[in-house]
């Protein structure tokens, strides 16, 4: 299996990151790279099992479905159903931990998936700078830091 | 006094992390001796491993002396160099803190080759004594951990 980690300090409390990262229908409004999104048959986006159908800014389409989501650890885990990039088996969790000597929290986003070892190096990289590192980019310009 | 059976405790849970300016390796590399403590703890004056043994030995008992001459000995439960953590628990303290299970732990902040450090645990205390003691153990032991681990390793102050 080939592993993705990134992890980041987002100067605002966890509370507050969580608020914005929190529903799973959201990518647009706080990720550049997604152009929109919707909950398939319309479900709440909160509702474990849920299947979330968005398009990114370059037209590809991809369906990830909601396989945990925790208020309380402020995570949740998805795993990949369609996508145009070539693996599978594709698991993924966004995690927020509060830092408590200062309003700050710890981010972490870390996947595991399988594909073709001549892709690994390419997928890890691009998942790893472009979806996760440049999530982070777009929350720390948002928080200011 | 009544018996310990008959004891009014309340669970405590206490929480204290900080980020670090430095790799999680060199992190690591300090704070991963269970015997190294009283090397950086300003709270610890002086530490051994019983017996003699490894102190990367899970299941080793470090007897340490607080610096105001009080003694305690902790166990080693995990150790990880793989997930970079710890966990300890207490087996004879003069404070009463009853089941106290603590775990530190290291996670490397990938933007920044920095290291976020959470240190946890929970305990049993007697009624009436939770925020004193978690105080205590969340100022004194975790957050003086914190800076004394800055100042050893020669890192700026949060």
């Amino acid at each position: 299996m080939a592993r993705i980690y990134v992890s980041s300090v987002i100067n605002a409390s966890a509370e507050n990151v969580w608020e914005r990262i929190r529903d799973f229908n959201a990518l647009p409004r706080w990720h550049p790279r997604i152009a929109d999104s919707r909950i398939e048959e319309a479900a709440p986006s909160d509702k474990v099992g849920c299947i979330r159908n968005f398009n990114l800014q370059n037209g590809d389409n991809i369906r990830e479905q909601l396989l945990g989501l925790s208020d309380y650890d402020m995570y949740y885990t998805y795993s990949i159903l369609d996508s145009p990039m070539p693996l599978s088996e594709y698991i993924a969790t966004i995690r927020l931990t509060p830092i408590t000597d200062g309003s700050r929290c710890f981010a972490e986003w870390s996947a595991e998936f399988a594909c073709d070892p001549a892709d690994e190096e390419q997928l890890v990289n691009g998942i790893g700078a472009d979806v996760f590192q440049g999530g982070f980019d777009a929350l720390k310009r948002h928080f200011g830091g | 006094m009544p018996l310990n059976g008959t004891l009014e405790v309340d669970v405590v849970k206490v929480v204290r992390s900080t980020v670090l300016d430095a790799s999680i390796e060199d992190v690591w590399d300090v704070i991963r001796d269970f015997n190294g403590h009283d090397r950086w703890h300003p709270a610890v004056a002086k530490s051994q491993i019983e017996r003699s043994e490894p102190s990367d030995r899970v299941g080793c008992v470090r007897r340490f002396q607080l610096e105001d001459g009080s003694e305690l000995r902790e166990k080693l439960l995990t150790l990880s160099d793989l997930e970079q953590t710890y966990s300890y628990c207490l087996l004879d303290t003069p404070i009463p803190l009853f089941n106290y299970v603590a775990h530190v732990r290291l996670f490397p902040v990938t933007d920044g080759n920095t290291t976020f450090w959470e240190w946890e645990s929970r305990f049993d205390t007697p009624k009436g004594q939770e925020e004193e003691l978690a105080d205590l153990v969340g100022s004194n032991i975790y957050e003086a951990g914190f800076e004394a681990i800055r100042s050893h390793m020669g890192l700026e102050a949060a």
